[in-house]
């Protein structure tokens, strides 16, 4: 663990590759890993200055800074606790504030968003712009094409069903907020992603249109060359680890598929029954008109009714708002990481491909030709990126999902509670004329 | 029975008892007091010998039910269950009960029984037998008569039924309930030869009455009405009651998917294996916990039942003074009319047309003898006529009195046993907040640990 100044990437220069101290030091990224391994600050420090080829708009190096290149915030990074100490973070990104938009050809929300930094990419401290649905899929389109060796985050849905779903009700867009907020805040926590330039211009330009149009081509150096990447080889096997991951994924989009369907079953069950209830209450204040000593006892059972109907419905409405649409975010984000695996394989497959090539050209010279050098280069890279981001993104998961549950037990607790009282309180109503009889 | 010498031909032992959903309450009148001048009609005569108490009091249970089958009165074979009811008598001083009779009666031998109280004390409010089809069922419970958990209820119902006519202070002291518990043969019989079937008031009687009727009580008008509203609110609430339990059962089952998807995901997990794990076994808890709730709700539902019943009961007094409260103003008007003919008669006017009056003019008038004969006839018919009024005026008043003084206990009783059920109700929601609080806790404590 080093505090100084990082090592510069590895390029393909004139050396040759074995030359060279490896991106992934200890391990060959060919050999097959154990699934948990940690990678080791090194290899993130060399990460992060990726972007040292990028065009940055304010020039400079970020070196020495306490900049994400070191490697203690980097860990914290990674820690993704929520009470991250400010010293250590250097850039905050909230979306709130939704409102409507009316133009004659169409109606659309914008959300405000608000960006804090003191990072040297940023011009000013503080930026505030406003962004609606449709940039954002631009930022992710963009993070996906620049940045294609990394995990990039889920947006919520982008279609609506027009007539079941209201995309201007007060929920809705609600939910969508929080969603867009937790993209944007991924993003940020992402050592690589934060420094991205589509990033950077999404959160500060004034005009994002105007960006947009000038279709800014700035990809990494990997990120071009990943672009490149020839399609239709064939991938003899996936390494172990990446293997793993690939089955965790097929398993863990099908567990959360299915806890989609039980918890959208509940949601549905439970508004039965408040329908139910809301017809049940109201016929024990009919029988209280018609009885003398029987009508207060009766009209509190109606009026207790009514407070555990409002409890559920109150219920239902979180569990729907909070809980289903994250289960869906996480459903969405697997999808994408399976793709990104995918993209990995093609890109090792071109490497065997071109190796194995070489093999069977029998040259007296063993050199390993240029081409192929820059495939395997890829290849470590893009394995190294994935692997980093696979437990960020684990770790993440894990509190993402500790959040979600104990959330939705909370929930339910407070659920019964409300009945609780409600029902405890009106135990003194019916008993105190038991005494005076 | 033993008893310090009441003639068990006409009295039963005073044995006011608790029915069974009633734990504290108490109606521990003393017969006696209650049942005095409070008596009506009756097998065998109206004097009672109150001198002969003993404060001895029995315990009836119906404690047993068994599938039988048998041919009945068409020589068909069927299936039938049969019902276990056992007496015994409680010493004061030592608390120790004996039991002094124990026979098998079939539902049909209940609903006799009660079809006897029925023509024999019309002023009372008689308790209301168990349903005997199921109704109101929500998907779980089953609506045929020989699934043991109906069964099962039906056996309570019926110990109730007989603990409300013990209880009861002029009904406990019938002849025919007394025998209905200590002798199983011939009590068929027994009750049939009572011939209370013949003086039961006929549907279609008892309907005109209700329809023609000038000037029944105002209050049993009003009692009427309200056991209309009250059967009509009921019904509405029993229904809607066994639609919340079926939802509220469903609530409950789906969440026991969890148990087995945590369970399943938690195999792939690593540090956050253990946690969903045993979160999932507590979804598994959560799920189950549903169906002995909704049995303890059960029990609610049948109290509520009970006074959906009682209704009918209480519209049956209220028809019966309808038809008492008829067949005096028929008697009035007949006798009115008499003396208006007797009138007519004796001054020789005729103002009001009679079949007489009409032959009289189609065959000419009749002789001063004749006339004589007609109008001592009349005058005779008169006499009596102004008897029977008097003595109806006189039973109806009686029958007001008395039905009045039962409805008025059975509105205390009403008042105090659905006060009974709504706290049990309140407390069964109480129980069952305090176990989903506990189980979603437990939840909770496995989801952070994951």
């Amino acid at each position: 663990m080093s505090g100084g100044p990082p090592k510069a990437l590895p390029s393909t220069g004139p050396q040759s590759l074995r030359d060279m101290p490896h991106p992934l030091a200890g391990s060959s990224s060919e050999e097959a890993v154990g699934g948990d391994s940690t990678p080791s600050p090194d290899l993130l420090t060399a990460r992060s200055f990726g972007d040292k080829d990028l065009i940055l708009p304010n020039g400079g190096t970020p070196a020495g800074t306490a900049s994400p290149a070191s490697s203690s915030s980097l860990l914290n990074r990674l820690q993704l606790d929520d009470d991250v100490d400010g010293e250590t973070r250097d850039l905050f990104v909230t979306v709130d504030d939704p409102k409507k938009h009316v133009c004659t050809m169409e109606t659309y929300i914008t959300y405000r968003i608000t960006t804090k930094s003191t990072r040297v990419e940023f011009d000013l401290p503080e930026y505030s712009v406003r962004r609606r649905y449709q940039d954002f899929d631009w930022l992710r389109n963009k993070l996906e094409e620049s940045q294609p060796t990394h995990l990039i985050p889920p947006l919520p849905e982008k279609f609506v069903v027009k007539g079941v779903v209201d995309r201007f009700s007060e929920e809705f867009v609600e939910t969508r907020r929080k969603a867009l907020d937790k993209f944007l805040k991924r993003i940020t926590d992402h050592p690589v992603l934060s420094f991205n330039e589509h990033f950077n211009v999404f959160l500060t330009a004034k005009d994002l249109n105007a960006h947009k149009k000038q279709g800014m081509a700035l990809l990494t150096r990997v990120g071009e060359s990943v672009k490149h990447v020839a399609g239709g080889y064939k991938l003899r096997s996936r390494p172990l680890e990446f293997a793993a991951i690939g089955e965790y994924l097929d398993m863990f989009a099908l567990k959360l598929g299915t806890i989609d369907r039980i918890a959208q079953r509940i949601i549905k069950e439970e508004i039965e029954y408040l329908v139910e209830l809301r017809e049940y209450g109201p016929v024990y204040s009919t029988w209280s008109a018609l009885e003398g000593q029987l009508a207060e006892p009766l009209e509190g059972v109606s009026a207790c009714i009514g407070s555990c109907s409002t409890a559920l419905e109150e219920l239902t409405d979180d569990m729907t708002e909070d809980f289903l649409p994250v289960l869906r975010e996480y459903i969405l984000y697997s999808d994408s990481m399976k793709s990104v695996l995918k993209k990995r394989d093609q890109v090792q497959a071109e490497y065997e491909a071109k190796l194995e090539a070489v093999a069977l050209r029998k040259e007296e010279r063993p050199k390993v030709p240029a081409d192929v050098e820059k495939c395997q280069d890829r290849m470590e890279c893009f394995n190294a990126d994935l692997k980093a981001d696979m437990e960020r993104w684990q770790n993440s998961k894990r509190q993402d999902f500790r959040q979600l549950l104990m959330g939705m037990a909370d929930r339910n607790i407070q659920y019964y509670e409300k009945c609780l009282m409600a029902w405890e309180s009106i135990i003194p109503l019916l008993q105190e004329k038991q005494e005076a009889k | 029975m033993e008893q310090a010498a009441p003639d068990p031909e006409r009295l039963l032992q005073p044995a006011p008892l608790e029915p069974l959903s009633h734990a504290d309450a108490g109606l521990e009148s003393v017969v006696g007091e209650e049942a005095k001048g409070a008596r009506d009609e009756g097998p065998g005569d109206g004097t009672m010998t109150e001198n002969n108490f003993s404060l001895k009091k029995i315990e009836i249970s119906v404690s047993e039910a068994e599938k039988r089958t048998g041919r009945n009165a068409m020589n068909m074979q069927e299936t039938y269950t049969a019902y276990l009811i056992e007496t015994r008598s409680v010493e004061h001083s030592d608390g120790q009960s004996v039991l002094t009779d124990s026979l098998w009666r079939r539902y049909s031998e209940f609903e006799l029984l009660r079809n006897y109280l029925l023509v024999y004390y019309p002023h009372i409010v008689v308790p209301p037998l168990p349903e005997k089809r199921a109704e109101f069922v929500w998907h779980k419970l089953s609506a045929d008569n020989m699934d043991p958990d109906f069964v099962e209820r039906r056996r309570i119902g019926l110990e109730n039924f007989l603990l409300r006519v013990a209880s009861h202070p002029i009904l406990c002291r019938d002849k025919i309930f007394y025998l209905f518990l200590t002798q199983e043969g011939n009590w068929k019989e027994t009750v049939n030869e009572t011939g209370f079937q013949l003086k039961a008031d006929s549907r279609l009687k008892a309907l005109n009455a209700t329809f023609r009727v000038k000037n029944p009580d105002k209050r049993f008008i009003e009692l009427k009405h309200y056991s209309d509203e009250l059967q009509s609110v009921i019904s509405h609430l029993l229904r809607v009651r066994a639609r919340v339990a079926d939802r509220l059962y469903g609530v409950y089952k789906v969440h026991g998917n969890y148990g087995r998807v945590f369970s399943e995901w938690s195999a792939i997990e690593k540090e956050m294996g253990d946690g969903l794990q045993s979160a999932g076994h507590h979804m598994d808890v959560y799920a189950s916990s549903i169906d002995d709730i909704l049995e303890d709700e059960e029990h609610y539902a049948d109290q509520l039942k009970e006074y959906l019943f009682y209704a009918e009961a209480l519209r049956a007094v209220c028809r019966k003074h309808e038809l008492m409260q008829y067949d005096l103003e028929m008697a009035a008007q007949d006798l009115a009319s008499k003396k208006q003919q007797c009138e007519e008669l004796a001054t020789g006017t005729v103002r009001t047309f009679s079949l007489k009056g009409m032959t009289t003019k189609l065959f000419g008038q009749e002789t001063p003898e004749q006339r004589e004969a007609r109008i001592k006839m009349l005058e005779e018919q008169i006499k009596e006529g102004e008897q029977q009024l008097k003595s109806k005026n006189l039973e109806g008043r009686e029958f007001v009195k008395n039905a009045w003084a039962d409805i008025e206990r059975f509105k205390e009783q009403k008042n105090h046993d659905l006060k009974e059920a709504l706290i049990s109700y309140a407390v069964m929601q109480i129980s069952m907040c305090k176990k989903g609080i506990q189980v979603w806790t437990n939840a909770k404590e496995c989801f952070s640990k994951m």
